[in-house]
């Protein structure tokens, strides 16, 4: 019972707190990349695409988190079933 | 529905992608002309100019003995991606094996570049590190950060196309359940179109960091791993 709880708390917890660091990073490196392009527009291209592909890494970390959540959502048991053992028992 | 997809069918898709780019390079490429003349030259000239001014950003002077794989790459992957969203057909990149064949593939590819370019000892030499007692500490680390160069690059790719693409069937059953569930026998909106449209736009970023990332694991593994060229 324990195990199903504590199984079920990662599985819900696991994927927000990788999204909430991710937001904080892609931030940083969005305003970083802002403000080059405010001090030297000339640059706006290849700094874009600079910002595009460091978006693209960081966001990765997530999806393996969420490749994580895909595979221990299998693992968990169908609500019914633990309701009726719960209720039957 | 009880059956599972037969593991041919990521097999079969790919080879679609491959037959139609093959026909079309086969296509575009006959009778050309020293100044494009036809609007398909023209257009496929301008790809392969984006293409190695992209790739001579990163790699340095002498890219273009490897514009031609990591060019390659990108079309390939960015066909397979956008093969997604389709009706009808899937993705090839949303299954692990397509893509650990892809970042296996430029794994052995940026060994072999920089063994031809650098000399196998000296390539080999770099694992141990800068100051040379400390090769017992340094050589484990950079084994273990090598391999996890395709390993990163595969789940990277497949990780972001098969979650898209489990996004899109989820809105697309959602939206299906939710009329089913108010009675309404025949209207469903297609309420996964804007994430159609995201989808594009991750396909494109996706097989650009793909090649991107091929490029800079060959530029280092070109200049000897002392500096790193441009990006």
């Amino acid at each position: 019972m324990l195990y199903l709880m504590a199984l079920a708390l990662v599985v819900g917890l696991g994927v927000p707190i990788a999204v909430l660091s991710a937001a904080m990073a892609q931030s940083k490196a969005a305003s970083s990349a802002l403000e080059g392009i405010a001090r030297q527009p000339e640059a706006a291209g290849r700094i874009q695409t600079a910002m595009i592909i460091a978006l693209a890494f960081i966001e990765s970390l997530v999806i393996y988190a969420l490749l994580m959540f895909f595979l221990l959502m299998g693992k968990l048991p169908e609500t019914a079933e633990v309701l009726s053992k719960i209720t039957g028992q | 529905m009880e059956e599972e997809a037969s593991p041919w069918l990521l097999f079969g898709m790919s080879g679609l992608v491959i037959i139609f780019l093959a026909a079309f390079a086969v296509f575009a490429t006959r009778r050309l002309t020293k100044l494009p003349t036809t609007k398909l030259q023209g257009f496929v000239e301008l790809i392969v100019s984006a293409l190695n001014g992209f790739i001579g950003s990163i790699i340095g002077p002498g890219a273009e003995k490897y514009t031609s794989f990591v060019g390659t790459i990108f079309i390939y992957v960015l066909t397979m991606n956008l093969l997604g969203l389709v009706p009808g057909l899937k993705a090839p990149t949303s299954g692990l094996s397509i893509t650990i064949a892809l970042a296996l593939i430029v794994f052995v590819m940026y060994n072999y570049y920089g063994i031809r370019e650098v000399g196998a000892l000296k390539y080999l030499k770099h694992l141990l590190g800068e100051p040379l007692w400390l090769a017992p500490l340094m050589l484990p680390v950079h084994i273990i950060g090598e391999l996890a160069r395709p390993l990163s690059l595969s789940i990277r790719l497949f990780g972001n196309i098969f979650g898209e693409e489990t996004i899109l069937v989820i809105l697309a059953a959602m939206s299906f359940a939710i009329v089913r569930y108010h009675g309404i026998p025949v209207i469903t909106v297609p309420v996964q179109f804007p994430m159609m449209l995201f989808a594009i736009f991750t396909s494109f970023v996706q097989a650009l960091v793909f090649a991107t990332l091929s490029a800079i694991y060959i530029a280092m593994a070109v200049s000897g791993h002392e500096e790193l060229e441009g990006a």
